[in-house]
């Protein structure tokens, strides 16, 4: 049986903490283990009780929750982030990627998001409104698709991966964030109809000899 | 260059004006946004009980129906949120302020928005940054309400002093109004266009507006760089 995704909360809003935990309460794959109404109160709650998924409010007073996300990021807290916030226009979605969060939800949206959402993330996924994805990897530069359907990027992520790398060994090898490597491979593996790691690199050594010099 | 009094006063009340708005927009965040998020979080908490309990058919239709106003006043309050907030425009550079406002527009709309930097960019006054912003929001908004497409292209170039930005697309057009001099246009319609072009002079920078039934629209915008 699947263990329940452990997930604090940190908004300085207590309605909203209120809210969101009396929704969690009906989800039997989802655990509450903790409750913040700040930045730093975030910061020891997952330093104890070690959260799969910290569920962020982007304006928090005092520490805000782009503070609190750098300075996870700064302590290299093992912990996913999804940013929650009211706001759903441009710059709220570039300070959440360019800070590295793993997800972003909507306050203006319903509820439902964002349990969605924190579920998503928890599974490893990054979650961003669709406008969102072609900023996340500077992929304006991107070169043509290369067979499979893959980019040469993605086809180089994903020899990476068939060699065995982990994703933070593939993010150093080839020069992006791990965050980077994580969008890669879910686009890859959603375009190679493969649900993991030795799926896709399964993939990799079937299909190989048909992509040799490929890239270009 | 010295500017006119009326000028630097007309300068100072557009960045009052966004300082404003950045006030009504935190009123809005802080109070009925949460409210209504929590709300809508506990009814639908309060659904999902309702069903495990076997209660009355009605009382769900109901909840549903309360729920799906809630859902649609956030929605509203996200779009008027999106269109006006400010993006911090005194801490925030002038390219990465444009992006924003082309993700926001692509996530708003179904529309697709080719986007190209030329060159350096050079740094302009705060009530320059705060023109090209909102004439792109403005423009964007008009190609996507009227030129009957969905692809745009966006330029942004620093050359010889000066920022030029450009916005077109190969809709269906227009004849466009005069929009100065005894003649300008009075049309409600017009309005937007006027207030492109009078936010341009008053940064001393440049508006030119190409456009004919069938043939697309092209904006081109200059304003000065700072010295």
């Amino acid at each position: 049986m699947n263990e329940r995704l452990r997930v604090v909360l940190a908004d300085d809003h207590e309605l909203v903490l209120e809210g969101l935990r009396s929704l969690l309460a009906d989800e039997p794959d989802l655990e509450v283990v903790g409750l913040a109404t700040s930045g730093a109160a975030l910061l020891d709650l997952i330093a104890q009780r070690r959260p799969d998924v910290a569920v962020l409010d982007v304006q928090m007073a005092g520490m805000d929750g782009l503070d609190c996300l750098k300075e996870i990021r700064r302590r290299g807290l093992p912990v996913r982030v999804l940013m929650l916030t009211a706001f759903g226009d441009g710059e709220a979605i570039q300070s959440a990627l360019a800070g590295g969060a793993d997800g972003f939800a909507l306050k203006t949206a319903p509820p439902r998001q964002t349990v969605d959402a924190i579920r998503q993330v928890g599974r490893g996924y990054l979650v961003f409104p669709p406008a969102a994805r072609k900023w996340m990897v500077g992929a304006r530069a991107e070169p043509a698709p290369s067979g499979g359907g893959l980019s040469a990027r993605e086809w180089e992520v994903l020899e990476r991966l068939a060699e065995g790398l982990t994703n933070a060994q593939i993010a150093e090898a080839i020069g992006v964030s791990d965050n980077t490597v994580k969008f890669h491979l879910q686009n890859i593996f959603q375009k190679l109809g493969v649900n993991n790691r030795t799926e896709a690199a399964a993939h990799y050594f079937r299909t190989r000899g048909q992509n040799a010099g490929g890239g270009r | 260059m010295t500017w006119p009094e009326e000028h630097l006063a007309a300068r100072r009340i557009l960045s009052v004006t966004e300082e404003e708005l950045q006030r009504i927009i935190l009123d809005i965040h802080d109070g009925p946004v949460q409210k209504l998020f929590a709300a809508l979080s506990q009814l639908s908490a309060l659904e999902t009980r309702l069903t495990h309990d076997d209660a009355p058919e009605a009382w769900r239709v109901d909840l549903a129906r309360v729920s799906g106003l809630i859902e649609a006043s956030l929605g509203e309050i996200r779009s008027s949120l999106g269109t006006w907030r400010p993006p911090g425009f005194s801490r925030r550079d002038l390219v990465s302020m444009l992006e924003g406002l082309i993700i926001q527009h692509e996530e708003f709309t179904d529309c697709r928005v080719e986007w190209d930097v030329i060159g350096l960019v050079p740094a302009v006054s705060l009530p320059a940054k705060i023109a090209l912003y909102r004439i792109l929001q403005e423009a964007l908004s008009n190609a996507y309400r009227h030129a009957g497409v969905k692809n745009v292209w966006v330029r942004v170039a620093g050359e010889g002093g000066r920022v030029r930005l450009e916005v077109m697309d190969k809709g269906r057009g227009f004849t466009p109004p005069p929009l100065v001099g005894p003649q300008a246009t009075e049309r409600a319609e017009h309005i937007g266009l006027r207030g492109m072009r009078e936010r341009v002079a008053l940064v001393g920078g440049t508006l030119t507006l190409l456009s004919a039934p069938g043939q697309g629209t092209r904006i081109v915008v200059e304003v000065p760089a700072n010295e």
